[in-house]
């Protein structure tokens, strides 16, 4: 059968209407969906706070960490304790030295779980085998959901989950804020240990309160007179203040809105299943129609050629 | 003039020669080393680390793999639902080269997984969180290859049993009559499948925020991964039937092939235009401009594949060997797109490396020997292969020589 070009014009003119519809709808939400609300922090939000300019880079609090956790130490190969360049799969909590190359200015870092309000590597996860508690929203990992697909440590911004490479039965390593020691009425291994109260552990309003004091209190010490984690990427519990800029640190530049917001588009498009739907029952309605005809072409040609038709 | 008719398999060539022991000795070695991989875990056997903890495997054998065997899709999309007849008589190549990329990734993705024990959770979609990318392509990808992909294959399967052993052709044909009464709900699924599950590729990326570099990381990432889809299975449906030609002298249709060199070139160069669009939006286009390997990834991709979709258009690309080398440059071009966002252009933090190993190399590199040995398979035995009917009118003189049992003529009309 010919088909003429007018034909297949209308043809696509008709298949790609859904597709139209869907971008004209989602682009339409786009516009009025746009508010900068922070996403709420659950009620009994706890977190920590880390303040750099406090820290004194005696790592008590890896060692501290490494204990609560039963980790075994972390030794490499040269029998150094504790002193991995990164997290890693038995280290969940890190200081790390800041310095410029000529050494004019230096600062510490303590990097672990940032317990996000809105959580990349919870959205990211399949089967919720990382999960936020909704009661004191720490972010945390239940191995028998777990497939190791590691698509946790690509999503998460702050490169925090840890996988155990060499093992067998490989598990995501992270900080959980000592979930444990918290349910007995303890702090987070790390916390209990620090000499200059550098890191400091609370219910996440108590701290974020404290910061704001703190920077209140000291104008011009802080940098960029702010708390990290108040907003950035939809808010975190683990909260950070510095007098070196936070970018420098490592802490990436998020802006406002959460990473897993990035997928807006995607949800909107799938919502209800009502686009796919569409566009399943155009394209059926199409190839019926065509199947007919292709069908009729191959009864035609076997009367020709006495040979079986192929589909 | 060649005109295609229908469907004929490669006869008179020995299914087992030295390409397939060749072939064999290289599956082995990849599935001794997946065995290995399996026992030792994946530090050994592999380059991946914490900050790169994806590698080949997921990022070239599912990512790129799958993009290639998107004919399926690309073609039959065309076909069925726009209606292009030419192009029902490559249907066959572009269903196999697909369903063997979809089930050599899938495969991949078993072993590339850590704790692949806990899969069954996607058979209970209670447990599902519907919010991850990578959920929608576990499920969708391995729907999509298990039900419309295979049943769509069976045709020519159910011709074999006809032909070959008469006593189940009873059987087959009726398979065949239900599988016709399904087929357009089917084909409906093979098109919408690939639609979600090719653009979730893309979508994984979106959560790897700044860290993939900003001329591959925009919102439209899944729509310009499908869309790559689009003109790569045709790359590859195109170079099935050149190779055919090298190989096994299978003649070609001019006229099909025009049909399809037409839609690619413009497939890739629409494809090209938005993605320059959405980088001018975006306002990135400096970073096109400053010289980086960046830079240098980027314009290799564009040339490659904006230049081989006007070789396409222009009159040169009528000659096999220019539209052999514009196919496969396009597909290259195309392969390393869909490879940039997730390794060449992903940079997770300073100082962070990967590498594959040779392990990994090997285990990739068998699984794609799998492909292509299940490939030369089917051809041989099934009518997978374009051709005339006086070509099938010769192949069946020569198999009822040597099988007198069989009978591949002189079927009377039957009604569909």
């Amino acid at each position: 059968m010919a088909i003429t070009r007018r034909e297949v014009f209308k043809n696509i003119a008709k298949g790609s209407l859904p597709i139209l519809a869907a971008g004209c709808v989602s682009g339409a939400f786009s516009e009025v969906a746009h508010d900068n609300e922070i996403v709420p922090m659950p009620k009994g939000a706890v977190g920590l706070l880390y303040d750099a300019t406090k820290c004194v880079g005696c790592k008590s609090c890896m060692v501290a960490c490494a204990r609560a956790n039963d980790l075994e130490p972390d030794t490499r190969t040269d029998g150094l304790h504790q002193s991995p360049p990164a997290l890693n799969s038995v280290t969940k909590n890190i200081i790390k030295l800041y310095r410029t190359a000529d050494g004019s200015d230096h600062s510490y870092f303590k990097q672990q779980c940032m317990h996000c309000a809105d959580p990349t590597c919870v959205t990211a996860c399949m089967f919720e085998a990382m999960r936020k508690d909704p009661e004191t929203g720490i972010v945390w990992w239940l191995g028998s959901k777990c497939v190791g697909c590691r698509y946790c440590e690509i999503a998460c911004p702050f490169h925090i989950p840890a996988f155990q490479w060499g093992r067998f039965n490989p598990k995501i390593v992270k900080c959980e804020l000592c979930r444990d020691r918290l349910g007995k009425g303890l702090e987070p291994g790390c916390t209990t240990i620090c000499p200059t109260q550098a890191v400091i552990y609370g219910p996440h309003a108590v701290l974020l309160a404290e910061a704001k004091r703190r920077i209140a209190q000291s104008p011009g010490r802080y940098a960029e007179s702010r708390v990290y984690g108040e907003t950035d990427g939809g808010g975190t519990q683990v909260l950070y203040l510095s007098r070196v800029p936070f970018r420098r640190l490592g802490l990436p530049d998020l802006g406002y809105d959460p990473v897993p917001e990035r997928l807006k588009f995607q949800h909107r498009i799938y919502k209800w299943f009502a686009l796919p739907t569409v566009l399943y029952a155009g394209m059926v309605f199409y190839a019926s129609r065509n199947f007919k005809q292709h069908a009729h072409h191959l009864v035609e040609d076997q009367k020709t050629t006495g040979l079986r038709p192929q589909l | 003039m060649t005109r295609w008719e229908r469907s004929v398999p490669v006869y008179g060539i020995p299914v087992v020669n030295r390409g397939f022991w060749g072939l064999l000795i290289v599956v082995a070695i990849g599935m001794v080393l997946t065995v290995f991989r399996e026992v030792v875990g994946l530090g050994i056997t592999s380059g991946m680390s914490d900050p790169y903890a994806w590698g080949l495997w997921k990022t070239f054998n599912v990512m790129v793999l799958t993009g290639l065997g998107s004919g399926a899709f690309a073609v039959g999309i065309a076909a069925w639902v726009f209606n292009r007849t030419k192009l029902h008589s490559v249907m066959r190549v572009a269903l196999l080269t697909s369903f063997l990329a979809y089930f050599s990734g899938l495969a991949m993705l078993g072993v590339d997984v850590g704790r692949p024990w806990n899969f069954y959770w996607v058979m209970l979609p209670w447990q599902w969180n519907l919010h991850s990318p990578l959920l929608e392509i576990a499920f969708c990808m391995s729907m999509y290859a298990t039900l419309p992909l295979f049943l769509e294959n069976l045709p020519p399967v159910f011709e074999y049993v006809i032909y070959e052993f008469p006593k189940w052709g009873g059987i087959a044909r009726f398979c065949e009559k239900v599988l016709t009464k399904v087929y357009p709900f089917l084909i409906g699924l093979a098109y919408l499948l690939p639609i979600m599950h090719q653009s979730s590729l893309g979508a994984l990326m979106l959560l790897g925020g700044n860290r993939v570099n900003a001329l591959w990381q925009t919102p439209f990432l899944p729509l310009i991964y499908v869309w790559a889809s689009g003109f790569l299975g045709y790359n590859c449906v195109v170079l099935c039937l050149l190779l055919a030609k090298v190989a096994w002298g299978r003649d070609v249709d001019p006229e099909v092939l025009a049909e399809m060199n037409r839609i690619t070139c413009w497939v890739a160069f629409t494809w090209t235009a938005f993605r320059f669009a959405d980088i001018l939006v975006r306002g990135k286009i400096l970073l096109a401009l400053r010289p980086s390997a960046y830079s240098l990834l980027f314009w290799t991709e564009t040339i490659l594949i904006a230049g081989s979709a006007y070789l396409l258009y222009s009159e040169k690309g009528k000659k096999l060997q220019v539209m052999f080398l514009a196919h496969a440059a396009c597909a290259l071009g195309g392969m390393i797109y869909r490879f940039s966002p997730t390794t060449l252009a992903f940079r997770p933090r300073p100082g962070a490396f990967y590498f594959p190993s040779a392990i990994e190399v090997l285990i990739c590199v068998g699984f794609i020997a799998l492909m292509v040995l299940g490939y030369i398979i089917a051809v041989k035995k099934l009518a997978i292969l374009p051709g005339t009917n006086a070509d099938w009118l010769k192949m069946a003189k020569y198999e009822e020589r040597i099988k007198p049992g069989i009978r591949l003529t002189g079927y009377a009309p039957v009604e569909h």
